[in-house]
């Protein structure tokens, strides 16, 4: 039996304010399947970022257990942490959050550069994370000298052009208005047909949950429920 | 690191050309203030060297063996026997250009009813014109030239106390070996202007025969001077002339310029304390400055750092690419600061600025600063070691920030 994509148990993250601790999530249990769509949505304090974060392995958990494609991570260091980021996962932020000084492509390669490529292959394969994304042919533009649409698919291009098993995107339409977003979440769901991708959204914007078909809603740091519609794909 | 993470460094730091530019002046002030620094204590040095090797005579002295661990005035009346024959034996070594006995002496001179204490030396006209400082000090009258003649050349000071001038004459008075006191009319032929002031009070030259007649040393020598071929080692000459007298089994013994400068080398001790204090603040100014640049771009980049951070990067990636910078704007303000240098240094030697006399001496010189290759590559090395300890610490606190703290900075 193949090990689900991700599977969390009993996460909790509590946070010191002054003297007091503040629960940013307590007690989530999430399994993802490989190539699953789904979305953390509920207001803003609920915790959607938080736990984002902790399955993003950004973040490390108070207590609990995490499994990515069957790797216990909790014991792992900052290294391994890095290493799965990079060669497992891919992050889309609410703002672009592009390095201002480099082009379209040299963004999107620098997933690669980490990785320590080689040159040519970086920049083959940033091509066509570009052009997937419909920005071929803008390769040497540099973020400000692009739309906030525009600037937002580079940052879906540098998430997926590592090839990951899940990309986590925390707010990404956020900064977008309705016809944007709406071109965004189309690439989306493109990129999750074509290419398998899982994709697990951070969300309270309704363009996004209502389209997609797994929806786990979080209320005080906690799961309240995991909701799915029978749609498949958006 | 590969070509594209230098690449990047390189753009980050245009970021904000202004700041860049302002911090990488600073780097470019400090590195021309080194090598102009170094440029001119080696003037000073090679200057002062030079003055006092041809006060001297010479670059060693042969001395008698008793004058070892005395000083001049200690030694002057320890006479080296067989003068004559020594200074030929000694000017057949293959390192000497030129070899002259020369005798120390002291006493008074009088002129009139004024008596004044002197510094005395009894030398070979010819020789001693041709390898010291004399006959660049000729500020009146005519260098000595008859090796026999009762003719005398006083320091300025001297002939100033004593209210003479060329043409006048004086008695030299002085003690000889045994006790005695003996004296001799001459006649002043030349009045110098002897760049020490202390020695321009003292200063008297007399010819080798009438001051060996004077001290009753005839074919005696305080010392014979040596005068060193161009580009020879000092240490290995003095070695190889201890070594000639040695088998020669010659009472003698050769001391060196250096052993009988101790002022110079105090000079350079002096100069190289004030260098090395000049080149710490220098440096601290350079380190603040480059490291409130690089802190002030980790602020200002914490979210992008968070990025990097969560896609992947490792925080010694991060740290190095803090440091690249630092590194970067190290090479890049010493390469302007060398090229800076030499602009600088070719308009100061051009404008021929004249200095005023240093403490001590009596005339000062134009300003001319030389050209050190070795100063351009160590201000090289330290400019960027100094960026890169600056770029440190902030490199070292963009390693450590938290990815989560990173992206949601504001």
């Amino acid at each position: 039996m193949t090990a689900p994509l991700l599977s969390a148990t009993a996460l909790t993250r509590t946070y010191a304010v002054g003297e007091e601790r503040v629960v940013g999530v307590r007690d989530a249990a999430l399994s993802l399947e490989r190539g699953e769509l789904a979305v953390l949505a509920g207001p803003s304090g609920s915790g959607k970022t938080t736990l984002l974060n902790l399955l993003g392995l950004l973040d490390r958990p108070d207590s609990g257990r995490l499994e990515l494609l069957g790797e216990d991570v909790s014991t792992l260091d900052d290294r391994g942490r890095a290493r799965l980021r990079r060669e497992k996962l891919g992050f889309v932020f609410q703002s672009h959050q592009l390095v201002p000084v480099l082009s379209a492509e040299e963004n999107v390669a620098l997933a690669l550069w980490i990785r320590g490529l080689p040159e040519a292959e970086c920049r083959v394969r940033a091509r066509a994370a570009l052009a997937a994304v419909g920005l071929a042919g803008m390769e040497g533009r540099r973020p400000d000298a692009m739309s906030g649409g525009q600037r937002q698919r580079v940052a879906v291009a540098r998430a997926i052009v590592g090839e990951p098993a899940l990309v986590l995107a925390d707010e990404p339409t956020a900064s977008l208005d309705s016809e944007t977003a709406a071109r965004l979440l189309d690439l989306f769901d493109a990129l999750h047909a074509e290419k398998g991708i899982a994709f697990l959204f951070s969300s309270h914007d309704p363009r996004i949950v209502e389209r997609v078909p797994r929806r786990v809603r979080l209320v005080d740091g906690r799961i309240a429920s995991d909701e799915r519609t029978g749609g498949g794909a958006t | 690191m590969t070509l594209r993470w230098w690449r990047l460094a390189a753009r980050n730091l245009l970021r904000h050309r202004r700041r860049t530019f302002l911090t990488g002046s600073i780097v470019v002030v400090g590195y021309v203030a080194a090598t102009m620094t170094a440029g001119f204590v080696a003037q000073t040095f090679g200057g002062l060297k030079d003055i006092t090797i041809r006060g001297q005579g010479g670059h060693l002295r042969v001395v008698s063996a008793e004058a070892v661990g005395k000083t001049d005035e200690e030694a002057a009346g320890l006479l080296l026997d067989d003068a004559e024959e020594l200074t030929r034996s000694v000017a057949t070594s293959p390192d000497v250009r030129q070899a002259m006995p020369r005798l120390s002496f002291f006493g008074l001179v009088a002129h009139g009813d004024r008596s004044v204490g002197y510094m005395g030396t009894g030398t070979v006209p010819a020789l001693e014109k041709s390898a010291t400082l004399a006959a660049e000090a000729v500020a009146e009258g005519t260098f000595l030239s008859d090796p026999e003649a009762d003719e005398v050349m006083l320091g300025g000071g001297l002939a100033r106390s004593l209210g003479v001038t060329v043409g006048g004459l004086v008695t030299v008075m002085t003690t000889t070996p045994d006790g005695g006191l003996n004296a001799v009319d001459a006649e002043v032929v030349a009045v110098l202007r002897w760049p020490i002031k202390e020695l321009d009070d003292r200063v008297l030259f007399l010819p080798y025969a009438p001051a060996a007649r004077l001290l009753k040393a005839e074919g005696r020598a305080t010392s014979i001077a040596v005068t060193l071929k161009e580009g020879t080692d000092l240490e290995r000459a003095a070695g190889a002339l201890r070594a000639r007298l040695h088998r020669t089994g010659t009472p003698a013994a050769v001391k060196t310029w250096i052993e009988s400068a101790p002022f110079y080398v105090a000079v350079k001790r002096l100069y190289a304390a004030i260098f090395l204090f000049t080149g710490l603040v220098l440096a601290t100014v350079v380190v603040l400055a480059a490291a409130n640049t690089m802190t002030m771009s980790v602020f200002e980049r914490t979210r992008e750092i968070g990025t990097l951070l969560a896609i992947g990067m490792e925080r010694g990636q991060v740290r190095r690419l803090f440091l690249a910078e630092g590194l970067l704007m190290g090479l890049a303000g010493s390469v302007a600061g060398a090229v800076a240098s030499l602009l600088i240094r070719a308009a100061v030697n051009a404008a021929r600025i004249e200095l005023p006399p240093p403490p001590g001496a009596t005339s000062g010189g134009a300003l001319h600063v030389e050209l050190i290759p070795l100063a351009f590559g160590v201000g090289f090395v330290l400019m960027t070691v100094t960026l890169l300890v600056a770029s440190w610490w902030p490199a070292r606190r963009a390693a450590r920030l938290d990815p989560v703290e990173a992206l949601s900075h504001v």
